[in-house]
């Protein structure tokens, strides 16, 4: 009897939320456009997906269960029939709308260029519009030592009384993943002076977390150690280039050489018109596919400047980043031709300093609490407040 | 066999009306503070139909994420509807599941939380078949109309429900009738006219409520109405009543009464399946939405064409007139199109125009194309890059307007000195227009055209003749100086820009076509072949690129040049 009414009339379950936290996808080896997905499923069953660790992408639940199903390896049946059982929708709709989601991540992860709102029927949202329920990026000064005689910048000795140890920025990193951040730079100072910072990235690496790192190069100028870097699964660097420093120059060819994404930051200065042009057509000789750029002071010689190297850089068909701390600068090419400008620090981003104070950006001294020794919540409500 | 299992069948449905009913009753469970509705008839026989509904969601209750309304009939048109709640247009507009036929109103993020209260308005723009004969008189035409009503377990409290109608157009005050009232409203609605004349009757009862029927009806003369459109009367009852949403318990009831036992399990399926469903969460359309910028402004007229998918033959124009008028070229031969560099170039001079200038001084028209076409492939790239980031569909609109603007300025001058200076200023973005031929030729149809300073070095075959006029003044008592600037006939200079155009797009580029598909080739290339796209495939399949990029304008070369990231 029970076994007839079973067969005729299955037990229904009740649709549980989905379970919130952090998905992480990386596309195969043998994929031909390497790519990785994080997806962060909230309370509420909205989610963010965030593309290459550079594209956000806000999801509605439904889009998140669908987009559930990707991150945890289903096949696009599958998928459509887990959606089914859980929302009122015909498998054939669902199955649609699956292969439409996932054609639509899937040229968002590897076709640059495409304009998602036109060519892929997403809506816009303004960037940092939204108080997210954690941050897109963590960075992590893990020294303020500049050279390897460590000489410290006289403000940074004043507030930081001392560095972390590395098992102290593996808790860091642990809790930062705990709480859905995908992404982590690590920056200085000079970075690459802590002989530890191999461990860090593969410890960031092995949770699921994007890394990248904010070098003057010097270090990378040893192919032999930017080997062990690109063996932790460091995916990108950022390198300010140091002018007229060999070593600095040797580091950036290597990190051009290796599999690693490298694009170089420049602060542009008073001098003659038109230099930042040529270092610009030398970097594109060398082989750098994206450049930084921000200017160092807010003059208005330095902005028309820092727009015309902007327009070059594009003339020259290269990418431009702009929202990486290298110094992060709010006068960045993208600030200048906005009405209004996204901000991102304490909502996408902040920044650790060596001893774990939490700041909302680089330069920006409001400390919001230390990593170590305060509950993540308390830090991330001063952040919002 | 046959004989154990009918009753076994039975107690199976039995057990699901006890389990499923109570479900229903917890989740929805709400009041119509307000419903006032507007039927107009209109003379295709068709009627809109528009609802302003107040609800409260009751504490207990689940959020109400529907609202569906019943439909009179399956004739409806649903691209016609529209809806909005707290007046945030509702995105999610669909045939309903629950209510047959009707439409079903997904409020998503504007969901009416427990407690809370929502003002839900819909516009029902076209529905046929609702006008017939009439029964009493067969030069009358009539129709009766219910507004949508509830399950009463679902609803608690008044409702001041108003029901008014719209008379076709052109009845006259005493040729209408209208049909009896519901019990509580008043016997005579309030008559009058709105505000396109039409006959309206209103209907009002202020303790009303949500879960009755209650059906109104008018008569009028059938002259009124489109003949076609008015059809034979059907059965009371059976006509014009919107179907009551998710009413299984009503029908079961019936059933048991009159169609016995095999109607009845038949029944308990039907509701087995329903509670099924709204146990399930409602599926909302997957929405995604991505973080980017707005309109990316400081494009040049150039780019912005490029954006805008002008023509590459155009595109190439419209570099032309920039260095010359930049003082970087003049034109030493119209046809064969020949131009010269003019030493010192000025400075300031774009990337593409400079690289412009060097594929025109090239006297082979092979290796001249071939690197029109590289410029062409490095521009397109060029502008990908700044657009990276911004998005297209709001910065087309941009630079759309700020052609529309540049037109405007010049069709509105009030003298044709400003109206010559405003043109010769606006020049680069008027070009930017699909339309600029015509409407250069519209614009200086008549009166002078006071010839550009770079005219000479654009049409040196041209022969303006020099009018003395004054200077604009700035200031009413300031002394206006005399001018001698050369003037051409106002249909003359528009030929000759007109025809100048055309002329060197075609000398620059014989075969736009070929040209185009150049470009593209570089630009837009097919993707590579592959046995999986890393991971999971997509059943779309194709190009991963959204543009087709088989047509012959710039629009494919940049197809992908959008941001938005």
């Amino acid at each position: 009897m029970s076994s007839f009414l079973s067969r005729l009339l299955p037990p229904y379950e009740i649709p549980r939320p989905l379970k919130a936290g952090m998905y992480h996808w990386m596309a195969p080896d043998d994929a031909p456009i390497p790519y990785r997905l994080h997806l962060r499923v909230e309370d509420d069953e909205t989610s963010v997906l965030i593309v290459n660790a550079a594209t956000v992408v806000h999801l509605n639940p439904t889009a998140t269960a669908h987009a559930l199903q990707i991150m945890e390896g289903a096949s696009e049946e599958e998928a459509a029939q887990a959606v089914a059982r859980r929302y009122r929708v015909g498998r054939r709709k669902a199955l649609q709308d699956q292969r439409e989601l996932r054609e639509q991540i899937l040229t968002l992860a590897t076709i640059p260029d495409v304009d998602p709102v036109v060519f892929l029927g997403m809506d816009r949202a303004e960037p940092f519009g939204e108080h997210p329920s954690a941050p897109y990026r963590l960075d992590l000064a893990l020294t303020y030592r500049c050279d390897a005689e460590g000489e410290l910048d006289p403000l940074a000795r004043k507030r930081v009384d001392r560095e972390l140890s590395g098992e102290e920025w593996k808790k860091i990193l642990s809790t930062a993943w705990e709480v859905g951040i995908p992404h982590v730079t690590f920056t200085g100072g000079e970075p690459t002076l802590r002989e530890d910072l191999r461990d860090l990235i593969e410890h960031a690496e092995a949770q699921g977390q994007v890394t990248g790192l904010l070098t003057d190069g010097r270090r990378l100028s040893d192919a032999d150690y930017l080997e062990t870097l690109s063996q932790a699964g460091l995916d990108h660097i950022l390198i300010t280039l140091v002018e007229g420093d060999p070593s600095s120059r040797k580091g950036l060819e290597n990190a051009i050489a290796s599999d690693i994404y490298t694009a170089v930051h420049l602060t542009l200065s008073p001098g003659p018109i038109g230099k930042s042009q040529k270092i610009l057509q030398d970097l594109v000789e060398l082989g750098v596919p994206a450049v930084s750029l921000s200017s160092s002071g807010t003059t208005d010689e330095l902005f028309v400047e820092l727009s015309s190297a902007r327009d070059h850089a594009a003339d020259l068909h290269l990418d431009l980043i702009w929202d990486i701390p290298v110094p992060y600068s709010s006068t960045n090419p993208i600030a200048l031709e906005l009405d209004t400008i996204p901000v991102g620090a304490g909502r996408a981003w902040l920044y650790v300093e060596p001893d774990g104070d939490v700041l909302p950006t680089q330069g920006l001294d409001q400390i919001l609490g230390n990593l170590l020794r305060d509950p993540w919540s308390e830090i991330w409500a001063k952040a919002q407040s | 066999m046959k004989r154990l299992i009918f009753p076994v069948l039975l107690i199976v449905g039995i057990l699901l009306v006890a389990i499923a009913l109570p479900v229903r009753a917890q989740t929805y469970y709400f009041s119509v503070d307000e419903s006032y509705v507007q039927v107009f008839w209109e003379s295709d026989g068709s009627i809109r139909i528009e609802y302003i509904m107040v609800f409260t969601n009751d504490l207990s209750a689940s959020p109400m994420e529907f609202i569906d309304i019943g439909m009179p009939n399956y004739e409806y048109d649903l691209s016609s509807i529209y809806g909005w709640i707290n007046d945030q247009p509702i995105g999610h507009v669909e045939h309903s599941e629950y209510v047959s036929p009707g439409v079903e109103f997904g409020l998503q993020s504007n969901a009416i939380p427990p407690g809370g209260t929502g003002e839900f308005k819909a516009s029902i723009g076209r529905v046929e078949g609702v006008v017939f004969d009439d029964y009493d008189d067969p030069n009358y035409a009539s129709g009766k109309f219910a507004p949508h009503w509830y399950d009463k377990q679902n609803v608690f409290g008044r409702t001041d429900l108003t029901v008014v109608f719209h008379l076709p157009p052109g009845v006259e005050p005493e040729e209408p009738k209208w049909h009896s009232a519901p019990s509580g409203f008043p016997d005579e609605p309030e008559t009058g006219f709105d505000s396109e004349g039409r006959i309206i009757y209103a209907w009002r009862n202020p303790s009303a409520n949500a879960y009755t029927q209650y059906v109104f009806g008018a008569s009028f003369p059938r002259k009124y109405v489109t003949t076609d459109a008015i059809r034979e009367p059907v059965p009371e009852g059976e006509f014009f009543e919107p179907s009551r949403p998710s009413d299984f318990s009503g029908a079961i009831f019936g059933f048991l009464c009159v169609g016995g036992i095999i109607l009845a399990f038949i029944g308990f399926i039907a509701l087995a399946v329903h509670s099924d469903r709204s146990r399930k969460l409602a599926y909302l359309p997957p929405k995604l939405s991505i973080e980017g910028h707005g309109i990316k402004r400081g494009l040049t007229a150039i780019e912005a064409a490029i954006l805008m998918e002008t023509p590459l033959d155009r595109v190439l124009t419209m570099i032309l007139f920039s260095t010359i008028k930049k003082n970087a070229a003049q034109v030493v031969s119209e046809d064969p199109l020949k131009i010269e560099r003019i030493t010192p170039q000025p400075v300031g001079l774009r990337t593409y125009e400079v690289d412009f200038l060097k594929a025109m001084i090239d006297e082979q028209p092979r290796k001249r194309r071939g690197a029109l076409q590289d410029l062409m492939v490095s521009m397109v790239k060029s502008v990908q890059k700044k657009m990276k980031g911004f998005s297209l569909k709001e910065t087309k609109n941009y630079y759309q307007a700020i052609m529309k603007k540049a037109w405007q300025q010049v069709e509105e001058a009030e003298t044709p000195e400003v109206r010559s200076k405003l043109y010769d200023e606006g020049l680069e973005w008027t070009m930017l227009d699909r339309d600029f031929d015509d409407r250069t030729r519209r614009v200086f149809r008549t009166g002078p055209v006071y010839v550009p300073v770079w005219w000479g070095r654009y049409s040196p075959s041209s022969t303006p003749v020099t009018t003395t006029t004054r200077a604009p003044s700035t200031t009413p008592s300031a002394p206006r100086p005399s001018i001698s600037r050369p003037t051409l006939p106002g249909a003359e200079f528009a030929a000759s820009m007109v025809n100048g155009v055309q002329n060197a797009a075609s000398n620059m580029v014989s075969n736009v076509v070929g040209f185009t598909n150049g470009v593209t080739k570089t630009t837009n290339p097919p993707p590579p072949p592959s046995r999986s796209r890393g991971g999971w495939s997509s059943g779309a399949g194709g190009s991963g690129c959204a543009c087709a990029c088989a047509c012959a304008c710039a629009g494919c070369a940049c197809a992908c040049a959008g941001g938005g990231r």
